[in-house]
């Protein structure tokens, strides 16, 4: 009994390897709920700080180029502002539209993972709700999937998640925006029709149908159309305008649906 | 362990698991490759400390990064298997009559036993950490690619790490 007491003394520390190996495992597999995770992880006040801090001593180095951007966007908005003014023309169905866009900043990104999340210093108290949709000067950039009370996490078009409504734009073929991973630049559009007239450098647009983007908002561009066996749809290989990598300002698109809409589509299931 | 080397080595854990949260896990060569220097503490405990204090050392260290980096569990486990095996890696790279190390290190193991040492515990370390992040395991070549080349990089960090710290204090043993 003695030298099974001083075997065991003697060895504790295998008996504690094997408590701290098991509960890493315990975490590693039992967190695999993603949508818990990101928003345990980047969500939360004390990481999101520290995002914060991290991000606000990079964007100091980065300040010029972030000048020349927004001089660049700037001067784009300007000009459509002018050719609204000139046209006199009056977009009634926008106009009567509840849209608002809030500006964040991002603070946590990933590129390189299967599934990368994207975390914003906007909250519910800025008015971001779950569902909302984001996109940069350059185009869509995914979805706000958890919403903190000062920080928010978006699942990105690099997230197997992600489902767009997307068509070509001047005509009104659509199908949805997937990514599977791999090259941060490339996504695939899926389930367009086959008899859709695609061709390679046609620019995606958002369709709007989802309201949760508004309708023409820049996706990317063709770089290749393959038929698929089946003989119904087409996928499309799309060169993404944004280029993930190098996110800092985002908007998000905070029109919100018509609950009518919902209510409608419960009736129908 | 007395309090000063305590503080000394818990600054360190912050310091090293500041290091990759914020930096190096922001670098990736071709998509694949990432430095996991944080392991460099696990590679230098010395023969002073319990091998149960080895263990939770590496234990914190590994959740520390988890809980910042969005992935509970991963470091953790990979640091803790490591810490496991760091003596027995030690004794690996040493003939048998200078058991007494007190700090692995160049000049205590000899620079080509140390540098094995080191090459050795990445790889271990790696492919424990690699192989974990990869379930459900998919296309072998890749992860297989991301083992060898991360190691390559972690192992590149620690010679440079060791260039930088040859003369301080904390190498002074043997």
């Amino acid at each position: 009994m003695r030298s099974l007491l001083d075997f065991i003394v003697r060895h504790s520390y295998v008996f504690l390897f094997i408590l701290l190996e098991t509960l890493s495992l315990v975490l590693l597999f039992g967190f695999n709920d993603r949508q818990k995770m990101a928003f345990m992880t980047s969500a939360n006040s004390v990481t999101g700080s520290l995002f914060e801090w991290r991000t606000d001593v990079e964007q100091y180095f980065a300040l010029r180029k972030e000048n020349a951007t927004l001089a660049t966007e700037n001067a784009r908005l300007r000009n459509l502002l002018y050719e609204l003014v000139d046209s006199q023309y009056v977009d009634t169905e926008r106009a009567l539209s509840v849209d608002d866009v809030i500006v964040a900043r991002v603070i946590d990104n990933s590129v390189r993972k299967d599934d990368n999340y994207i975390t914003i210093d906007r909250g519910t108290r800025d008015g971001i709700v779950k569902g909302m949709g984001v996109y940069s000067p350059d185009g869509v950039v995914g979805t706000v999937m958890a919403a903190g009370r000062r920080y928010s996490v978006i699942v990105p078009v690099l997230n197997g998640r992600t489902s767009i409504s997307c068509k070509v734009k001047g005509s009104d073929s659509f199908g949805f925006l997937e990514w599977q991973g791999g090259n941060p630049y490339v996504a695939q559009l899926k389930d367009m029709p086959y008899h859709a007239a695609v061709a390679e450098g046609d620019t995606i647009v958002t369709t709007g149908f989802s309201s949760v983007y508004p309708e023409g908002i820049m996706v990317g561009t063709v770089a290749d159309v393959e038929h698929m066996k089946n003989g119904y749809t087409l996928r499309i290989q799309v060169n993404l305008a944004v280029d993930m990598s190098n996110l800092r300002w985002v908007y998000i698109h905070s029109r919100m649906r018509d609950s009518e809409i919902d209510d409608l589509y419960r009736q129908i299931n | 362990m007395d309090t000063a080397s305590f503080i000394r080595r818990f600054v360190g854990l912050i310091l090293l698991a500041a290091f990759q949260i914020f930096l190096l896990n922001r670098i990736v060569l071709f998509g694949y490759v990432t430095p996991l220097f944080y392991i460099w503490m696990i590679a230098r405990f010395d023969s002073s400390i319990s091998r149960s204090g080895v263990l939770l050392w590496a234990f914190s260290l590994g959740l520390v990064i988890d809980i910042s980096s969005g992935t509970p569990g991963l470091n953790a486990a990979s640091a803790t298997l490591l810490a496991m095996f760091q003596p027995a890696l030690v004794k690996m790279f040493v003939p048998l009559e200078r058991h007494v190390v007190l700090v692995p290190g160049p000049s205590s193991m000899g620079g080509r036993a140390f540098a094995g040492y080191l090459l050795l515990l990445t790889a271990l370390h790696h492919t424990t950490y690699f192989i974990l992040r990869s379930i459900p395991l998919g296309d072998w070549t890749v992860i297989i690619l991301k083992i060898v080349l991360s190691t390559l990089l972690t192992f590149v960090f620690m010679l440079v790490a060791e260039m930088f710290t040859a003369g301080t204090p904390g190498n002074k043993h043997s």
